[in-house]
């Protein structure tokens, strides 16, 4: 028997659901990251803003990673559904801790799907895979040493000020 | 023709030939390409059969089915949808590309 599916299509397809799933959970970062970015233009902090104005591109940039790997692996990639997207936040502390966690989520997430295509045997997810553990690395890293910056200037007087006009250096 | 898998109601075949599927489903066959036979799967194995227990959610107990981009539409039932979602499952065994037959529901 000629294998047409196999023909068609590289990937297994639960490996295809686990990467549609994450491309929902990439689109709902982008959008919690552009309420973020309102939240701080609503709240005098602008350079804050602007770097959540650039994470929430970046993350629309991993959605379209995963959107053409499975074009390209004749998978059937699945535009998201957003919906319950935060704009409340109590601070900017609030905000970059909010962060923090949203992106160990994702961390999470990710090492899972490595794990299940490495059972499945799908060799192909996993090495694809390998970008976004490392990616994952360096956006916790920036995170906690914006919350390590917040720490150390506090947020008594113009502390909150100061914490906004250093996240700049954040931002390439 | 060769056949790929058979549910109770249903039966999957694949046309080597023809680079193509075909989905028996009673009363009518439909012919897919694999991609057709992705959104498929999608659709089915989405459908919620918990909704069909609750006359809240799903006053009937039917679902409606729109196939190939709208060419075709079916209608079924609660046991239909069940042995149409056994069907998806062993199908895609049987093709190779899923490795267990654990539903992943999106
Ligand atoms: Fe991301
Ligand atoms: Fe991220």
């Amino acid at each position: 028997m000629k294998d047409i599916a196999r023909q068609s299509m590289s990937i297994k397809v639960e490996s295809m659901d686990m990467l549609n799933a994450q491309i929902k959970m990439e689109a709902h970062a982008s959008a919690t990251y552009l309420a973020m970015a309102s939240w701080c233009e609503q709240n005098g902090f602008f350079t804050s803003a602007k770097f959540f104005f650039k994470q929430a591109e970046e993350e629309r940039e991993h959605m379209m990673k995963i959107f053409n790997f499975l074009v390209d692996t004749g998978g059937s990639p699945i535009s998201p559904e957003i919906t319950n997207i935060n704009h409340d936040y109590a601070s900017i502390v609030d905000v970059f801790e909010n962060t923090l966690e949203h992106e160990v989520k994702v961390t999470k997430s990710i090492h899972n799907i490595v794990k299940k295509a490495r059972d499945l045997g799908d060799i192909a997810t996993e090495r694809f895979l390998d970008w976004f553990v490392m990616e994952q690395v360096e956006e916790e890293n920036t995170i906690r040493d914006i919350l390590d910056m917040i720490a150390i200037t506090g947020t008594e007087g113009v502390g909150l000020q100061m914490i906004d006009n250093q996240v700049a250096k954040w931002i390439e | 023709m060769v056949e790929i898998y058979r549910s109770k109601y249903y039966s999957l075949h694949q046309a080597a030939n023809e680079r193509a599927f075909y989905l028996d489903l009673g009363q009518k066959t439909v012919r897919m390409s694999l991609c057709q036979l992705l959104s498929l799967r999608h659709k089915v194995l989405s459908i919620s059969i918990e909704t069909h227990f609750d006359s809240d959610l799903n006053k009937h107990g039917f679902e409606v089915l729109m196939l190939c981009n709208k060419e075709h539409l079916f209608i079924l039932n609660t046991l239909e949808i069940i042995d149409l979602k056994n069907l998806v499952e062993h199908g895609f065994v049987a093709l190779g590309l899923s490795a267990e037959k654990e539903t992943i529901a999106a």
